[in-house]
């Protein structure tokens, strides 16, 4: 009888230094045919890899559970060309129930460098898709890769781990929406060209912004970054101007002193008709006035506030890990009973068809002296005899299943196959 | 009043109360999801209130049934009506918080109001009269509409000033979002109220003549008309937008509903049905 056995092996950003990442990503990625070579392993019955530039791991279904790790470990050291004392040190295995709650903790994004991004997810689906195409997985995994992509849809929906953004830009785009609404059609200008600024202005137009100006006191670098954009070039003579016609401002100049005044923000909300102005301010030293703040409509933010929205919400998004965590053990829970089920399954049907097997036999022997029964009382007669195998088999079948939900089957359902002679 | 509209009134009155419940916790413990079921509820409740004058129009024999009840009824029904109509266009639930508790109150002065006395004096029933009550209401509740924006367009500017967005800003409707539910609130509300007192004074210039008495209803009506005409020119006219714009509707309203009770409780009024 087979024991499907979880076992994984891998090394990630907590455990290995980006050097040692690199070489494995590498390794693997010349590697054609790798989940051929793996499965071709002593022992490994199902495999899965998954390779991200955070993490490298190998989830398998294996029998001789020791042995196979050992094989899938070295495996690993020789693709990552690891020396022994690195691989002691990089690489982590877990077993069964630990291995089962890391797969569902990586799928799930509790394990990622930063909490609650949605990559991984994506990662890990294309990964199972691959080993789907190549045959390398089966029951045992198939059933255990489903289960984790329903404990990270659980996470996503039920925790607010993802709701709020964790990066400066992502908190910039976010608030805009709060201020605007939609932020379809809005128009936005970049002071400055830094390379926060840019990555909060893709995000801006992501979610739809468009018309994008940039002013910088050098016309050539404006130019360029407006081209990205596909927006104007306007000198600094003009910024006056701008800042009557747009919603958004990103500023992010080495200017010592203030860009933008609070008088020139009070001077434009008359031509602006009051319309809401949201000022982003990442430069340090400052770039706009914070008096420009305390003009009606006017919506101002700079690093520093935008820096502690972040950190509140990370520290929400470990407050719903706490819930996540709950629901991973509840999946995992699910899980390894259905798969230590399995592994008493064979057993107790091979069980149940002996003793139909036997009734059968016994019956067909006795079926002389019944015919002189009436109907009804040979009914009654088969009615007793398979009531007796019932109530004999419940005890043993019942065991074997509670011991099973306890990963402590293996000795009890080898007894039964001994004891009832089932593998004769 | 039959018993079947008294049935259906009760009904409405529940699920209104439901619904108020539901919005006020929804911010509490905020989450969406309540809110929503909420807007269902009182979706409901205003099914049932539109059964509940309908039953009444059928059984309307003449004037003398038309009572404070109904009168107050048609007023919730309005603003719950024109709450729900903005709810499909915009995802603006929790503006159910703010418009709610304003409908259940309605709905509580009508319950009390037990009596099916004749409050539309029999010289003065007639279409025109209908007329002057209906639009007036529906210009009432649209103003209802456009202080309760205001006033959660003053809540999230707070937040957002403050920088402190937190999970109430994250709830809150946009301040873009917000701002144009005062502007449509403001700018449909007064036509109608326009109409509603146009109505009323030709209908007044019939029955009176020239002279008409000096009621207190409407000199303060034609006050609150004066002041939302000036919010609407100069949010048209001169650009006024966002908390300046939020925080006079506010002040319009308190004093519009101050003033209603005070009238009513306190002075002579024609209009003597609320």
């Amino acid at each position: 009888m087979k024991e499907a056995m979880i076992g994984l092996v891998g090394l990630n950003h907590k455990t290995a230094p980006l050097a040692v990442r690199e070489r494995l990503f590498a390794g693997c990625q010349e590697q054609a045919n790798l989940l051929a070579d793996l499965k071709a392993i002593d022992g490994v019955l199902e495999i899965l890899h998954l390779s991200t530039c955070n993490r490298v791991e190998l989830v398998a279904s294996l029998e001789d559970a020791p042995r196979a790790l050992g094989e899938l470990e070295s495996f690993l050291a020789r693709y990552g060309g690891l020396a022994d004392e690195e691989a002691a040190a990089c690489l982590y295995t877990y077993r069964d129930r630990e291995a089962i709650r890391h797969l569902f903790r990586v799928t799930s994004s509790l394990d990622s460098l930063v909490m609650g991004e949605a990559q991984i997810l994506g990662q890990v689906k294309d990964a199972y898709r691959l080993a789907l195409a190549q045959n390398a997985t089966g029951v045992v995994l198939n059933r255990l890769m489903h289960r984790a992509f329903r404990a990270a849809k659980r996470v996503r929906t039920e925790t607010g781990i993802a709701a709020n953004p964790v990066s400066v830009s992502f908190a910039a785009v976010e608030l805009a929406k709060k201020i605007f609404g939609t932020l379809a059609g809005r128009k936005i200008l970049i002071i400055g060209a830094g390379e926060m600024a840019e990555l909060t202005c893709t995000h801006l137009v992501g979610n739809g912004a468009e018309d994008i100006t940039v002013v910088n006191r050098s016309p050539a670098q404006a130019r360029l970054l407006a081209e990205k954009f596909h927006g104007a070039a306007v000198g600094l003579e003009a910024l006056d101007e701008a800042l009557c016609d747009v919603d958004i401002v990103i500023s992010s100049t080495g200017a010592p002193t203030y860009v933008v005044t609070g008088e020139m923000v009070r001077r434009c909300l008359r031509k602006r008709k009051n319309r809401l102005l949201f000022l982003v301010d990442i430069a340090v030293p400052r770039d706009i006035d914070p008096a420009a703040d305390e003009v009606e409509n006017v919506y101002l933010y700079n690093i520093d506030h935008l820096q502690d929205i972040v950190d509140e919400n990370i520290k929400n998004r470990r407050r719903e890990a706490l819930k996540a965590e709950a629901i991973i053990e509840e999946e995992v829970a699910n899980y390894t009973n259905w798969l230590k089920e399995l592994e008493a399954v064979p057993t107790i049907v091979s069980l149940r068809s002996k003793a139909e097997g036997i009734v059968r036999t016994e019956m067909e022997k006795a079926s002389g002296w019944m015919e002189n029964l009436e109907n009804a009382d040979r009914e009654k007669v088969e009615a007793l005899v398979h009531g007796i195998v019932n109530k004999v088999l419940h005890a043993p079948v019942a065991v074997m299943k509670e011991e099973s939900a306890e990963f402590a089957s293996q000795d009890i359902v080898a007894a039964a196959r001994q004891l009832f002679r089932l593998d004769d | 009043m039959t018993s079947v509209e008294g049935i259906l009134f009760a009904a409405a009155l529940f699920c209104c109360s439901l619904a108020t419940g539901g919005y006020l916790i929804s911010l509490l413990v905020r989450r969406v999801a309540l809110a929503k079921i909420s807007t269902w509820i009182l979706a409901a409740g205003f099914i049932l209130l539109a059964l509940n004058l309908l039953f009444a129009a059928v059984h309307w024999t003449d004037w003398s049934s038309f009572g404070s009840r109904h009168f107050l009824s048609i007023y919730a029904w309005v603003i719950a009506g024109i709450y729900l109509g903005l709810q499909l266009k915009t995802k603006t639930r929790l503006l159910g918080a703010f418009i709610a508790p304003f409908i259940l109150l309605f709905l509580i002065a009508a319950a009390g109001q037990g009596s099916d006395r004749n409050l539309v004096p029999s010289q003065w029933q007639g279409g025109l009269t209908t007329l002057h009550l209906v639009l007036a209401i529906a210009g009432e509740a649209l103003f209802v509409l456009a202080s309760a924006a205001g006033a959660m367009f003053l809540i999230q500017n707070n937040l957002l000033k403050n920088k402190k967005p937190g999970p109430l800003g994250r709830l809150l409707p946009s301040l873009g979002d917000l701002d144009q539910i005062n502007h449509f609130g403001l700018l449909w509300g007064f036509p109608l109220l326009t109409l509603g007192m146009i109505g009323g004074a030709v209908y007044a210039a019939f029955v009176w003549g020239g002279s008409w008495p000096a009621d207190p209803k409407v000199v303060w009506s034609f006050a609150v008309w004066v002041f939302y005409g000036f919010l609407l020119h100069q949010r048209l006219a001169i650009g006024w937008k966002g908390s300046r714009m939020a925080v006079l509707s506010c002040l319009g309203l308190i004093a519009f509903l101050l003033s209603a009770l005070g009238i009513r409780f306190c002075l002579a009024t024609v209009h003597n049905f609320i």
